[in-house]
């Protein structure tokens, strides 16, 4: 057993116990009945951070080792959606943020249901860093790409990353959580394809809530 | 207060997981839905006696259940013995690095997985969601479980008019029920229009079955192989893909598919089983042995598991190492099947080899003798299998005259079985007998073929009483035929529909119907014949 081989199986089994904290915080949050509680808040957002970081780190951890194939299914996409801003209501309200969703209904599209929801968590959790009151995650087809889009109301990316975005498509990133978290977007989003086209991400400022706007583009 | 009743509340839920800590978070975390009726198991053998027990409305089942069997063999055996209602749903929760194994599943599917961890509005939308779904398809399961595939059809093709969201997954369901049905034309073009618009697996999957099912293998091929590239993680194309090299004789390349297949999933027993028998033919002793070993390492607990296995390990390991150890694996068969006289036989005739092998004449003898004695008094269609295998051994033996009868008697009672009839050719040709033996099997089958064809004739001429003499003078040499036995009770039935029922008449076609139904309980024609019997009975 080499050492990545054992660190994959510890973070397995950090992930497992996290998941039991994530539960027991929500436990409380609801035992406490409080409307907001910025403590809790705190609490569960780290935890559900460490959670989508862990995920990230494995599934990069799998695509260095060629593991980490797609397996893309028909979504509901509007379902999916749901799902998602279900899952991170409870961790935005302590922290007095709303998480919306937008999406025609009946929207069907292409794409590996677990990477790209793993993917979504985790850029949500980034937005809820920058985010002063509310997230917007939205969906439509625009050039026959469906673009998974995710709004905040901060103050946006720095001028120098979206600058930089043509120029580091597949660069490795040097440093920042960040940025692992746009390399893992990306790379995600290039492992989805169809015929001849592959995805993309996008980074924009000013769009549907004023603050950042990253957008996942797949075919 | 109002209270609006939902979609989850008032039914009965059983969550399967064996750690504590997680049984009672999932079932607080239903109760906070609603939910009243949760029941709780710690592993495998406690849902499927829970299963047994109650109907479930929805089952939530950990893949990881330490062990003897794992999630993916509950489900297995919940539908394999029909343990769950047509509407309930099954969950398959996974952590997320089970996920890949999961997904190499051989037959069946779980409604959905769930990936940990989840909280209680995660598991709330899920679960309406699915419990919606099931619903919705509730009519289709229904009239697919009485065999009304047109009617299934109708139904699907009024859902699918409608465009709803879903209308691919209905459109998957339908081309389903088309190729189980045999309406391969219709498939076709459903597979070819979902494809037009975008390249989906199970879509050319299904395109490549209905050129599988019209013998074009070689398209067949192609397609399945198409999806093997475009998604290496699809091992269902992997198994379709070594099954239709075989068909066309090419061992290697299903026995290299195979070997792709087990080490994406290595734990799907039939896949482990299928590269096994390949490798043997193809004198792979390595390869045979380990891919035997996982089959029975991996079907201990699963609805897969089955003594041929065990009895091609034992051989294989005697060949590749020594007797012993060869004796030594078929001790396990004893412990895993209780009283089971298949078991008892695969044994014996294992035995016989390994003791030959080591010399020890009088035991392998005893042991021949007993195999022997154990195949005569199986039921020779749905058994076929043995008699290949007892065939094998005599040739071993030497007993090459005893070894051809046994090849005969499984061809004649199985002329329309393609599979088993390659399975034969295999033996045969594993076996260096003559090249005429091969010969013989086509000239059987042609033998049989034309007996039915005139039996048929006559009846259709209205001669009823030559025709059932003549295929009953047929079917005591081919008992387990299944062509004879249905086209007997076909004619045993025009004769009281022309003079009618008599009490004797009507136990007979029992009788030849059962013979069928033994085998093949999902016979097409013999679910109609049963269905005409029945008209006429209550008119």
């Amino acid at each position: 057993m080499n050492f990545s081989d054992i660190l994959a199986s510890l973070i397995h089994d950090m992930k497992n116990s996290l998941g039991l904290v994530i539960n027991t915080i929500d436990d409380l949050g609801q035992e406490m009945q409080a409307q907001e509680n910025p403590k809790l808040g705190t609490l569960q957002h780290e935890a559900r951070r460490l959670n989508s970081n862990l995920i990230t780190l494995l599934s990069l951890y799998k695509i260095d080792n060629g593991q980490l194939t797609t397996n893309i299914e028909e979504i509901d996409v509007e379902q999916f959606l749901y799902e998602i801003s279900v899952d991170n209501q409870a961790t935005a309200n302590n922290m007095g943020i709303t998480v919306r969703y937008e999406s025609d209904e009946g929207l069907v599209g292409y794409f590996d249901e677990w990477l790209m929801r793993g993917v979504i968590n985790s850029l949500i959790g980034n937005g809820l860093r920058y985010s002063s009151s509310q997230i917007l995650i939205h969906a439509e087809f625009v050039d026959d790409y469906l673009v998974l889009s995710i709004d905040d109301d901060g103050n946006g990316f720095p001028q120098s990353m979206i600058d930089a975005q043509t120029a580091q498509k597949n660069k490795k990133p040097e440093q920042g959580e960040t940025q692992l978290g746009h390399y893992f977007a990306s790379l995600v989003a290039h492992m989805h394809s169809n015929g001849e086209r592959e995805g993309f991400i996008k980074l924009a400022n000013n769009q549907r809530l004023g603050g950042g706007c990253f957008s996942i583009w797949l075919p | 207060m109002f209270f609006k009743p939902g979609l989850l509340e008032n039914r009965l839920y059983l969550v399967v997981d064996d750690f504590g800590d997680m049984r009672s978070m999932i079932k607080n975390m239903l109760m906070a839905c609603g939910v009243r009726e949760i029941r709780l198991a710690r592993n495998g053998n406690e849902a499927i006696e829970k299963l047994k027990e109650e109907r479930f409305d929805v089952v939530l089942c950990d893949y990881n259940l330490g062990q003897g069997r794992d999630g993916q063999q509950v489900l297995e055996e919940a539908k394999h013995r029909n343990l769950l209602g047509l509407g309930s749903v099954f969950v398959m929760v996974t952590a997320e690095n089970t996920r890949d194994m999961v997904m190499g599943a051989v037959e069946y599917e779980p409604d959905s997985y769930l990936t940990k961890p989840f909280n209680k509005d995660f598991l709330k939308t899920r679960l309406e969601k699915l419990i919606a779904k099931k619903q919705n398809l509730l009519q289709i399961e229904e009239a697919v479980e009485k065999r009304n595939y047109t009617q299934a059809v109708q139904i699907l093709d009024e859902k699918i008019a409608a465009k709803p969201a879903n209308c691919n997954e209905l459109r998957k369901i339908k081309g389903d029920i088309l190729v189980n049905s045999e309406k391969l034309a219709e498939a076709r073009t459903l597979f070819e229009e979902v494809l037009a618009i975008r390249e989906l697996p199970w879509a050319r999957l299904g395109l490549g079955k209905c050129n599988y099912l019209a013998q074009n293998y070689q398209q067949a091929i192609d397609e399945f192989h198409r999806i093997k590239t475009q998604n290496p993680n699809y091992t269902l194309a992997y198994d379709w893909l070594a099954k239709s090299h075989k068909r066309i004789n090419q061992l290697t390349e299903a026995e290299e598919i195979l070997k792709e297949a087990v080490s994406i999933s290595p734990k799907a027993v039939p896949r482990q089983q299928m590269l096994g028998e390949i490798a043997l033919v193809n004198q792979h002793q390595e390869i045979a042995e380990s891919a035997f070993s996982k089959a029975v390492k991996h079907g201990r607990h699963s609805v897969y598991k089955h003594p041929s296995n065990y009895a091609n390990l034992a051989k294989v390991t005697a060949e590749n190492h020594d007797g012993v150890a060869g004796l030594q694996v078929l001790k396990q068969i004893k412990k895993d099947f209780n009283k089971d006289a298949k078991a008892d036989f695969y044994q014996a005739s294992a035995e016989s080899l390994i003791h030959e092998a080591m010399g020890n004449s009088d035991l392998a003898r005893t042991s021949l003798d007993k195999a022997a004695d154990l195949q005569k008094s199986f039921d020779q269609s749905e058994d076929s299998d043995c008699a290949l295998e007892l065939a094998k051994t005599y040739k071993n033996f030497g007993m090459e005259e005893e070894s051809l009868e046994l090849l005969k008697g499984a061809i004649l009672n199985n002329h329309t079985d393609e599979q088993l009839m390659d399975e034969v050719k295999l033996t045969i040709s594993s076996l260096d007998m003559d090249e005429q033996a091969v010969g013989t099997i086509d000239t059987i089958r042609e033998e049989v073929a034309t007996l039915n064809r005139k039996g048929v004739e006559l009846a259709k001429n209205g001669q009823l009483d030559e025709a059932t003499k003549l295929l009953k003078e047929t079917s005591t040499r081919m008992p387990a035929n299944r062509t004879v036995n249905l086209n007997i009770a076909l004619v045993l039935l025009m004769s009281m529909e022309r003079e009618g029922p008599s009490p004797a008449m009507i136990d007979e076609i029992k009788g030849y119907l059962a013979r069928v139904a033994k085998a093949d309980p999902n016979n097409n024609t013999l679910q109609k014949l049963y269905a005409r019997l029945k008209t006429m009975l209550s008119d």
